[in-house]
């Protein structure tokens, strides 16, 4: 077995079709016509489609834990333990997650049931795992700990909520439940950024740009922030408790709005060159 | 039988072709009841191909006439590209609601008249019972969780759902009424 | 009630726990080093393995079982300390050379397409003498100064009985055909030779006998 596993190998059973993202970028429809692209739009059950955005959201959260746990697994075999900076106690926290993110996928299985979702019914991205192929443990950790797992409990938060004004009983237990192993992921990366970095003030500035990138292309234009228009809220509050400082994510959430704006304009031009 | 037109004939945002549509909705004409019938006259289908997004309406009864934006027609898991089931849901489920309309035993709601969404998720249920048993994709869970969202989670909402979707004709009095009861059971919870 | 300051045995009737064991404190400390090292490799490579199995349900299993054995090589980790042993590291290797060509091999295949090859290798050959090994070290070390290892060797025979008892029936539901009866066993006989000539997982000795620094079996400590 290779010690990196590129996204495009990663094995999937035939239910599933994988959609290249730029494919989705280069969609002519998200910029032209007055229709224009999807709208941002905070998930809420009086929204007229909010059955199909929940499934939707859901089965991109699915395929997103799936890759979440090949991401950890991998680093489990992809560094050496000690020699190349994976501590041991590194790996057993690597190891852990991937106990954790099997059981969101589980977790996401009988979500999906409940929602009428099937499995594939959706296009699967692998950009999310693309974060996880970063061949430095500590701008792996970073980028996927804090970018992706952070964007996790943002995700989480918001579907918490969607389930508790629905009054959907099994949504927000299970979010509830994913929503606090994903605490836990994140605080594995603050945790282990601070102890890896802490004689290499370059490295960590290293890192933590990298970090700032995967922030803002998981920010999706806009997809997820602090305004209404934001489908996925920020949640300060369980970033908190994931050792994350009010400066780091007051940066995230000027990150988003960058995005956000960026991704308008962008929209904008193409419609007047259209 | 009816003609089929679909504007535009020839896509450019979209991996569409008309006869594609052509074919679902002519398949779905015929399911309805609606081939021979004499109000509708030719019938229309509009496609936004300049949006993703993936709303339908019927913008009128006789002749038919329906507008729908390109995601209502596009294969979720390949992105531009045309969905044969996902076309013959959101294309049936205008059509079948077209011939429940036209039907003076349904006695529907006024065609212009604001159909609550509690109301419109329970038609749609009805709807999409019927063409499951004609042979469509059936996605019950997914129309059960729809319903579920606008009705409450609870035994007698999934009791209200599989009214709906096992009944062979309702009338609109009787949809109203079993979205009404199973909204009042749980508000009194 | 009786008498609070009546004299009692120290060992009721009922406690048969005994002194004599096969293990001195320095062999005890060689097995766990070489079990922290099997354990690692074993985890590593389920962990590596998930990103490259195509069925759904093995995927979320490997992710289960991979924590388990992490689990497994930090509760050695832990112990070799206490067995005198101050830098875990030292140990933790493998018994012989032979060890390490059998975890070369195992961890080897990477294909979608064999799942069946993986699984035999964890399923059908190592975790079969993982249980072993452990069961002869739980059924001969001393149940009085050797507590610490008995407790750590249950929780972790409980968790490897049923993680086994996981992978033999995945690995039934997998093998449909002749020919996948074939890969099967014929992936087990490659891997199975190479753990043979190691000796099993802390090389010869693993099950009593000789072990390979050594020509005299132990001598049992009496009391
Ligand atoms: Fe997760
Ligand atoms: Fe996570």
């Amino acid at each position: 077995m290779r010690k990196a596993f590129p996204p495009e190998d990663l094995a999937r059973d035939s239910r599933f079709a994988r959609v290249d993202r730029m494919d989705q970028i280069a969609d002519p429809r998200a910029a032209s016509g007055q229709g224009g692209g999807r709208p941002n739009q905070r998930l809420t059950p009086d929204r007229a489609d909010s059955a199909d955005a929940a499934r939707s959201l859901m089965h991109g959260i699915f395929v997103g834990e799936i890759q979440a746990l090949e991401g950890a697994g991998r680093t489990c075999w992809d560094f050496e333990t000690g020699t190349d900076g994976a501590p041991f106690a590194l790996k057993l926290d690597m190891a852990r997650q991937c106990w954790d993110e099997a059981r969101h996928c589980e977790i996401s299985v009988k979500l999906s049931e409940h929602m009428g979702t099937e499995i594939g019914e959706f296009g699967e991205s692998a950009f999310l795992y693309q974060a996880a192929c970063n061949p430095d443990p500590v701008l792996r950790l970073t980028g996927v700990n804090r970018a992706l797992e952070g964007l996790a409990i943002d995700v989480f938060n918001t579907m918490k909520e969607f389930g508790s004004i629905s009054a959907d009983p099994v949504l927000e237990f299970c979010e509830d439940w994913m929503l606090a192993d994903e605490v836990t992921h994140v605080k594995m990366g603050s945790d282990w950024l601070r102890k890896l970095t802490e004689d290499d003030p370059e490295r960590r500035a290293n890192a933590l740009e990298f970090q700032r990138v995967v922030d803002k292309l998981f920010s999706f234009g806009g997809f997820r922030g602090e305004d209404d228009e934001s489908p996925v809220i920020l949640a300060r509050r369980f970033r908190e408790l994931a050792g994350f400082g009010t400066d780091e994510i007051d940066e995230i959430a000027a990150i988003s709005a960058e995005a956000r704006d960026e991704a308008k304009a962008h929209r904008a031009s193409l419609a007047a060159q259209g | 039988m009816a003609d089929i037109d679909v504007v535009p004939t020839e896509f450019r945002n979209v991996e569409f072709t008309a006869d594609q549509i052509r074919g679902v909705v002519a398949r779905l004409l015929v399911e309805a009841g609606l081939v021979d019938h004499p109000g509708i006259g030719s019938v229309r289908i509009e496609v936004d191909e300049s949006t993703p997004l993936s709303k339908v309406v019927t913008q009128s009864l006789e002749p038919l006439v329906i507008c729908a934006q390109s995601g209502a027609l596009e294969d979720r898991r390949r992105t531009r590209h045309f969905g044969g089931d996902e076309a013959a849901d959101a294309l049936g489920r205008a059509v079948f609601a077209a011939a429940d309309r036209l039907d003076p035993t349904f006695d529907g709601p006024a065609f212009d008249a604001d159909v609550g969404v509690a109301h419109a998720v329970a038609w749609d249920c009805h709807v999409v019972g019927r063409m499951a048993r004609l042979g469509h994709r059936p996605q019950r869970q997914r129309r059960l969780y729809s319903f579920e969202l606008r009705h409450g989670f609870s035994d007698a909402t999934v009791a209200a759902f599989d009214r709906l979707w096992s009944a062979e004709r309702l009338t609109w009095a009787e949809i109203v009424a079993i979205s009404d009861d199973a909204r009042s059971v749980v508000g009194a919870a | 009630m009786a008498d609070p300051h009546a004299p009692r045995p120290a060992f009721a009737p009922w406690d048969r726990r005994e002194l004599p064991g096969s293990f001195t404190v320095e062999e005890s400390a060689r097995r766990a080093g070489n079990y922290k090292w099997i354990e690692m490799r074993l985890f590593e490579a389920l962990g590596g393995w998930i990103a490259t199995v195509p069925e759904l349900d093995v995927k979320m299993r490997l992710g289960t079982h991979c924590y388990h054995h992490a689990w497994h090589a930090e509760l050695w980790h832990k112990r070799l300390p206490e067995l005198r042993e101050m830098n875990p590291e030292r140990l933790a290797v493998p018994p012989n050379e032979q060890m390490e060509r059998f975890v070369e091999a195992l961890t080897e295949p990477e294909a979608a397409d064999l799942t069946i090859e993986k699984l035999v290798g964890v399923y059908r050959v190592l975790i079969p003498h993982k249980i072993a090994a452990y069961t002869y070290h739980l059924n001969n070390t001393s149940t009085i100064t050797d507590a610490p290892t008995i407790r750590s060797l249950k929780f972790i025979l409980h968790d490897e009985m049923d993680d086994w008892r996981d992978g033999e029936m995945i690995l039934q539901s997998l093998i449909e055909t002749p020919d996948d009866v074939r890969r099967a066993a014929e992936r087990q006989v490659e891997l199975e030779t190479i753990l043979v000539a190691a000796g099993g997982i802390c090389g010869p000795g693993t099950l009593g006998g000789p072990t390979s620094d050594e020509q005299q079996p132990h001598q049992e400590v009496s009391a």
